[in-house]
């Protein structure tokens, strides 16, 4: 990929780091060290471990100094575009040091606090996210608000006046959190106006786990894994500066989110599910079934690449990423699910019977591919989304 | 390469241009007025995705493919000289010499009927070799098939292999490739028209009291052929950035792939007019059918490109 990088870089001092160049030097590190970086525990890993290896791995490279890449100095970074992070990113999965699905939280968080908190905030607590010092929780989700998130409830009141108040008090309940049981905080949307008030009365804020009245039951996935939680929220009380954007601004905040989301993520969601082709192809049957398969699924992962990264290609241009996103959505989900079900037909018996090291592994990410047509925004909704404002199909009914 | 205003007011005059042509030859004729062959010299990219969207999204017959393989092959392009394409789903070159005598099989556009010679390629694809032949030797018969306003001619060449020539190792493929691409732009533009009309006739066919384009069910069918073409642009974008002859058969492979996911969505949405030869539908349906074995099917380009992956045991990125 070559691209001219001087655009993206307008908002930094310093000059513009070649793509290319950046890349290769990022591998021949990685090469050099690879036994530092390599997972600690024997394969497939429990959750735990998972977490952990993303820690240590995040805290080499922060110390190393490639973390910091592609984030703002006023938050302790280095510049440059936010490809350099992506690069990184997809790196790491590529190389399955860690799982991009963890990792890539920190492209939702991170840039929202950058975005939104009061800049000491951010400057504070965005390089402890970097590093692998800390984790942190998205509280997005309710019970009763999964795909209509406009309708959440989770409630927020001031102590006193709105606009003076010192401390607000939140009670209510999350699910769906990933990662909330080993989290140091939480970016949490409440409802601050009138229970109807939809997307024009929430409000984020930037929430410590360990404040009392927080309880966490996590929830125990289709693969085993305990990896989202529910939230419980019971007279707990946030300092009126942990406030992320302004007073009922919390659907921008929440909405800020997606060109990172349908970018850096996606990119290293991409590389991982070319990692995962690949171990597929180290051991699918020599015939013409599997080279049907195996070639499917690889034509399905070149066009994902391939809008994935005209995307990236806008973003880095300066566009306003927006509903067409959802084009890649729908793309990446049914990728993943092409890829996992190529697995399935090839490798007769693994996912269903095998107790084997590989056949844990293919199990487990086998269950886990059945959400990425649900989570992030469900098949459907990115459908609902394409008919109203790409295809301007109007309203439904 | 031309800027993006450039190139939206050349798509805009080569659209009008072909919409205002009366079929076929007239077609060439104002293609040719417009530059066609000279475009095609200085910026074969940018020539072939504008003219071949274009005869994709408006449903014309042209034979510019024969220009597009044959400049690829090294030769220089002119109006009397058609090509010899490989046979349908296949994408070999089409002839063979044996002793000093050539032998070909293949498919040709309608330039086959008005040309003054045919360039054949023979040999294989790592090892090609051209040989011009004078259209008397060529036996062509007009193929009806699916799409009989296609234009397609099926060929057969018996001639003398005495004046054939060595190709460049790479022209076949490079001629495959740029082939694949023309054709998965008409593709892409048949695919977008497709689209449309299916779109226009969800929102104005009403049923239940409403236009149908209210129901879900109705929008997520046109939701799912938005992304196909979608990702079949991307792929085309790809086969452009990183020219070569594996971005190009992913392209036309997506292509076929997009074809079908569009070709259904859409006929099932314009139901009982889309089954009639009174809307137009049925005419790109037709041609994308049609061009879809051009260079080989999307199943077929599919197999190839997992038997390479199993036999090297590596996933390219």
């Amino acid at each position: 990929m070559r691209m001219a990088f001087s655009k993206d870089s307008m908002h930094d001092s310093r000059p513009a780091i070649d793509i290319a160049e950046y890349r290769a030097e990022l591998h021949r590190w990685l090469d050099a060290h690879h036994e530092e970086l390599a997972p600690r525990y024997s394969a497939p890993g429990t959750l735990d471990d998972h977490i952990a290896q993303m820690q240590r791995v995040k805290s080499i490279l922060f110390e190393a100094g490639w973390m910091q890449f592609g984030w703002p100095e006023r938050v302790g970074g280095r510049g440059g575009s936010p490809m350099l992070r992506t690069e990184l990113g997809a790196a790491i999965a590529g190389r399955d040091l860690t799982d991009p699905g963890l990792y890539s939280l920190i492209e939702v968080l991170a840039p929202t606090l950058i975005d939104f908190a009061p800049p000491e905030l951010a400057a504070e607590v965005v390089p402890r996210l970097l590093s692998g010092a800390e984790i942190w929780c998205q509280g997005f989700s309710e019970p009763d608000s999964g795909s209509d998130l406009a309708s959440l409830r989770c409630r927020a009141v001031p102590e006193g006046d709105a606009r003076t108040a010192s401390t607000w008090v939140i009670n209510g309940q999350k699910v769906w959190t990933s990662l909330a049981q080993y989290s140091d905080r939480c970016v949490l949307l409440t409802r601050t106006g009138p229970a109807d008030s939809r997307h024009r009365g929430i409000t984020a804020f930037f929430v410590d786990m360990d404040t009392p009245g927080i309880t966490v039951a996590p929830l125990e996935m289709i693969n085993g894994e305990q990896e989202f939680a529910e939230v419980y929220f019971d007279d707990v009380a946030v300092p009126a500066d942990r406030m992320l954007g302004e007073l009922n601004g919390g659907w921008a905040v929440a909405m800020s989110i997606l060109p990172y989301e349908r970018s850096s993520c996606f990119w290293q969601r991409i590389a991982y599910l070319y990692r995962r082709l690949q171990r597929l192809v180290d051991v699918a049957p020599d015939d013409d079934r599997a080279a049907e398969v195996v070639g499917n699924a690889f034509l399905q992962l070149h066009a994902l690449r391939a809008r994935s990264r005209a995307t990236q290609h806008r973003l880095a241009a300066g566009a306003t990423l927006g509903a067409e996103t959802s084009i890649d959505k729908v793309l990446v989900a049914t990728a993943e699910q092409t890829t996992y079900d190529a697995v399935r037909r090839l490798l007769s018996g693994i996912v269903e019977m095998d107790d084997s090291v590989a056949g844990e592994m293919w199990r487990s990410e086998y269950l886990y591919s059945r959400a990425s047509t649900i989570y992030g925004g469900t098949l459907e909704v990115q459908r609902d989304i394409i008919a109203r404002r790409l295809l301007e199909l109007g309203s439904a009914e | 390469m031309i800027d993006a205003a450039e190139r939206a007011a050349m798509e805009e005059t080569v659209r009008a241009a072909i919409a205002g042509a009366d079929g076929g030859a007239a077609i060439d004729e104002v293609l040719g007025k417009l530059g066609w062959l000279e475009m095609l010299a200085a910026e074969p990219p940018d020539a072939i995705d504008i003219v071949f969207s274009a005869l994709g999204a408006t449903g014309a017959t042209a034979t510019a493919l024969d220009d597009v393989v044959v400049s690829a092959l090294g030769t220089q392009p002119r109006a009397d000289l058609a090509v010899l394409l490989p046979r349908f789903a296949a994408w070999d070159p089409p002839g063979r010499i044996d002793a000093n005598d050539l032998l070909a099989r293949g498919l040709a556009t309608a330039r086959a009927a008005t040309a003054s010679d045919m360039l054949v390629v023979c040999g294989s694809a790592s090892e090609p070799w051209g040989v011009t032949v004078p259209m008397k030797d060529a036996e062509v018969e007009a193929v009806r098939g699916i799409d009989p306003d296609a234009g397609l001619r099926a060929v057969r060449v018996q001639g003398s292999a005495a004046v054939a020539t060595r190709l460049a190792p790479a022209a076949w493929q490079s001629a495959v490739a740029l082939g694949r691409r023309a054709v998965a732009h008409q593709i892409a533009g048949a695919s977008r028209a497709m689209l449309a009309l299916a779109r226009s006739h969800a929102l104005e066919r009403v049923q239940f009291g409403r236009p149908i384009a209210r129901f879900q069910a109705v929008r997520h069918r046109l939701a799912d052929a938005l992304v196909a073409v979608e990702a079949l642009e991307a792929s085309l974008g790809a086969a452009r950035e990183e020219a070569n002859p594996d971005t190009a058969a992913l392209a036309k492979a997506v292509a076929g792939r997009t074809a079908r996911t569009v070709a259904a969505h859409c006929q099932q949405v314009l139901a009982g007019i889309g089954f009639t030869t009174e809307h137009p539908f049925h005419r790109f349906l037709k041609r994308s059918i049609a061009l879809e074995g051009l260079f080989g099917s999307a199943d077929e380009i599919v197999l190839d490109v997992g038997r390479q992956l199993l036999a090297a045991r590596r996933v390219p990125r």
